[in-house]
């Protein structure tokens, strides 16, 4: 897959299901190839996201998670991606305190007719993570 | 007459029409003040006031909210009853706000650092201007008030209650630190992202999960029915495992989000020594910044995670 | 037992890694703000000179431990099949828990009548019981919150300890408890402590003395369940309390625990971990009804537990090692010592 190194990673995915759920699969239907790394969690909106579904995952092992959601003004429910863009900005900025790396989380918007865009996301996030390996740690934490 | 005596007198001639009075009482050594609940005239004189008075007393009021309250509050804590009237948890009718500008508390941690061996054994405690006396079984130790503030008194923009009904005492300046309004944040960025990591996996280590933390804070009133305790669903596991009880502090710091007054009860309550008030100053700093918003200041503000705006000043397009 | 030993302080830490070689060694080291039981590290720092902040109660009672873990399986040749794989867990520890108050190591012997004897035998707690030596160090200063001789106790209280150190003058005495401690004692780093046995019993009166009298509190258990009915008095005791688990979890003698399943896919554990009666859940049933709905109810249950219910079921003994952590730690300064006296002193209709 393009420009993937060393054995895949587990990367999260949380996608709207109206824009970038339809987005992976009009990318899917033209059959554009992505790394396998990313694994879908369908929400029906990113206003659904709840900045502590993306720290689980992060703590239970994830070394990535990406967000995806309708752009801006275009929400299918009008407002949900207002609230989430100032959600998890304020989650991106707040992650290096823990000493996780921000790169390792990403929010976008895709829609539905963008699947070529999709693809792009998903090699680009991928690749990003790849770049810092695997997580650091507090998975992998065990008992005192 | 001095301030005490002044609020004293107040507190007296309000009694009658309220159910209780929440100020500060001798605690069990000369260190210690503990929250005093007045309901009789004959308690008012035990009442305190000094560097000693800690405790966030707006804690309590969202379980009285149906009695008919008074409440004392330094600058801080006056945040904690603003933010609580914002969000529609306790009633503005049946509160009585005894103001109290504050200078400062004691942070008794950094009163043990200075006298490790013998904190247990204080006999006397004389607080003055800028210096505390304290005199123990072993011996009597003279140390520099501004050395034993915490950070949030280190960097209160809000010495002075921004709600009260009565106010005793003068007015206080609001601190002005030298390394800066985030001087904390700031020595944690000079560590590597792998060493802040092993910071805070080596102080969570000794997290035994007592929740002070949490039913310290006075945003906290879910607490009887709080997601890091329900089976259903279950956030947190049970195990003692760093991950779990990192992820508690997580769970706390994003549902304190833009409601998070700075008043450090969290810290302070933790019985380990944990410094989890640094979750939420990251918070605060970024909502300063992204959204020019600090809670407990207007209770009329609509919280900047409780609404958008469809174009964003400070939130730029991350171009992907 | 009688025979007395002696141990030079510049020979502590030999001591300590001459332990380590055979057995676990937890002692207090000093973890920024806090001193808790750590497994012994030279390059760490040891703090004996006061009450660590949490007791030693993890040595037996981990704040969370593995009971068993299963696995499902289905059966591919029939899929509506399912089985599960039970394994046990069984605690293999071998430890020497050192530089613990006599409060600390007293503490299990209000868990032994529940956890070992009459009926039920706990073997998990039992396995770890018996391969863990107590080696305590007795108090020659009380702090303002202490307060073992209400409970029948003193700062040199041997009982739940197999060796018990005194500091004397340039380093310790020591005197074996049990028949463990004679063997911890046969270290040839111990000279013969005569010598020091009569600084030792001055250094034991002194740290007695400081402590000064205790009240009575014989009738402390009658008037605790009489006063099981008067909320107002309970109410008023546990207004400023605010219901988290500091005194439960750092209380020598708490033992109330909770079992959990902490599934992960087709597999998982059962865990047994800490729980704290100052919470709402503790009672919180699957109804929806709550027996103890307040801090009031709550209160009065640990008090009742601590200086009433269980003298009744134990051989009038207290379920209070005194060690007055849970007014030191308490975010807001509950006294239990107020409370017990308030009930004593409250009048009787």
């Amino acid at each position: 897959m393009s420009g993937e190194s060393g054995p895949e990673l587990r990367i999260i995915g949380f996608l709207c299901n109206w824009c970038s759920y339809g987005g992976a699969d009009t990318a899917g239907v033209g059959r554009m190839a992505q790394p396998t790394d990313l694994r879908i969690i369908r929400i029906p909106c990113t206003g659904r996201m709840d900045p502590l579904f993306v720290l689980r995952a992060l703590f239970d092992g994830a070394d990535g998670v990406l967000v995806s959601g309708c752009h801006p003004r275009d929400c299918h429910y009008t407002e949900g991606n207002f609230y989430a863009r100032r959600r998890l900005e304020m989650l991106k900025r707040f992650l290096p305190l823990l000493g996780l790396d921000d790169k390792r989380f990403e929010y976008t918007w895709v829609s539905a007719s963008e699947g070529q865009r999709w693809q792009t996301v998903v090699t680009r996030f991928t690749e990003q993570v790849h770049q810092l390996g695997p997580s650091p740690g507090i998975a992998k934490e065990c008992a005192a | 007459m001095t301030t005490l005596d002044e609020l004293k007198r107040t507190m007296k001639e309000k009694l009658p029409e309220l159910d209780v009075i929440i100020a500060w009482g001798q605690g069990f050594d000369p260190l210690h003040a503990t929250p005093l609940f007045i309901r009789d005239a004959d308690q008012v004189e035990q009442a305190v006031w000094n560097p000693l008075c800690v405790h966030n007393l707006a804690t309590y009021l969202p379980w009285l909210k149906d009695k008919r309250v008074g409440v004392l509050v330094k600058g801080c804590d006056s945040r904690s009853v603003v933010q609580l009237l914002q969000e529609g948890l306790i009633d503005r009718d049946r509160l009585t706000v005894f103001g109290l500008p504050c200078s400062g508390v004691l942070d008794l941690s950094k009163v043990a650092e200075r006298m490790p061996d013998d904190l247990g054994l204080v006999r006397e405690v004389d607080l003055q201007q800028d210096q505390v006396e304290i005199t123990t079984a072993k011996r009597a130790h003279t140390l520099e008030k501004r050395d034993l503030l915490p950070t949030k008194c280190l960097v209160c923009q809000y010495p002075n209650p921004v709600i009260a009904d009565h106010v005793f005492g003068e007015e206080r300046h609001p601190a002005d630190p030298e390394q800066g309004r985030y001087f904390d944040l700031e020595e944690m960025e000079e560590r590597s992202l792998q060493e802040r990591m092993e910071y805070w996996k080596q102080e969570l280590d000794r997290c035994i999960r007592c929740y002070a933390c949490r039913n310290a804070c006075p945003l906290c009133v879910c607490q009887d029915h709080c997601i890091a305790e329900t089976r259903d669903p279950n956030w947190l596991r049970q195990e003692d495992t760093v991950r779990e009880k990192l992820m508690f502090q997580m769970i706390h710091a994003m549902h304190l989000a833009g409601r998070c007054t700075e008043c450090g009860e969290c810290e302070r309550a933790c019985p380990m020594g944990i410094p989890v008030f640094t979750f939420k100053r990251q918070l605060n700093r970024d909502l300063q910044e992204l959204f020019g918003y600090q809670a407990g200041t207007d209770p009329t503000a609509v919280p900047p995670l409780m609404t958008f705006r469809v174009d964003e000043e400070n939130i730029k397009d991350r171009g992907w | 037992m009688g025979e007395m030993k002696f141990l030079s302080a510049d020979k502590l830490t030999q001591w300590l890694e001459e332990l380590s070689r055979t057995s676990t060694v937890l002692a207090p080291t000093q973890e920024d703000d806090a001193v808790v039981f750590r497994p012994y590290d030279p390059d760490r720092e040891l703090r004996l000179e006061r009450q660590p902040t949490m007791p030693p109660k993890e040595a037996l009672f981990p704040g969370s431990e593995t009971l068993l873990q299963y696995q499902y399986r289905k059966d591919p040749e029939n899929p509506g099949k399912q089985t599960v794989e039970v394994r046990e867990s069984q605690p293999a520890v071998n430890q020497v828990v050192f530089g613990a108050r006599p409060c600390g190591a007293r503490g299990f012997t209000i868990f032994d009548p529940v956890f070992e004897e009459g009926g039920y035998q706990d073997p998990y707690y039992q396995a770890r019981r018996q391969s863990t030596l107590f080696v305590t160090l007795a108090c020659s200063m009380p702090e303002n919150t202490c307060f073992c001789h209400w409970v029948g106790s003193s700062p040199s209280d041997p009982r739940g300890s197999d060796v018990l150190l005194t500091p004397v003058e340039s380093g310790y005495a020591l005197e074996a408890i049990t028949q463990g401690g004679e063997r911890l004692l046969a270290s040839e780093l111990l000279t013969d402590g005569e010598s020091v046995r009569e600084e030792m019993e001055e250094v034991k009166q002194a740290a007695r003395k400081e402590l000064g009298q205790a009240p009575d509190l014989s009738d402390v258990p009658q008037k605790l369940f009489d006063l099981f009915e008067d909320l107002d008095f309970w109410d008023r005791m546990s207004a400023k309390c605010i219901s988290c688990g500091a005194c439960t979890y750092l209380c020598p003698t708490c033992y109330c625990f909770t079992i959990t399943d902490e599934p992960k896919g087709a597999s998982g554990e059962r865990i047994r971990s800490w729980d704290n009666c100052m919470s709402y859940l503790f009672t919180l049933e699957g109804s929806g009804h709550n027996p103890r709905p307040t801090k009031a109810h709550r209160l009065r249950n640990r008090v009742g537990h601590k200086f009433s219910y269980y003298p009744r079921l134990h051989d009038q003994a207290f379920a209070c090692c005194g060690c007055g952590r849970c007014i030191k730690s308490c975010p807001v300064c509950v006294d239990i010592r107020e409370i017990i006296l308030s009930a004593k002193e409250h009048p009787h209709e």
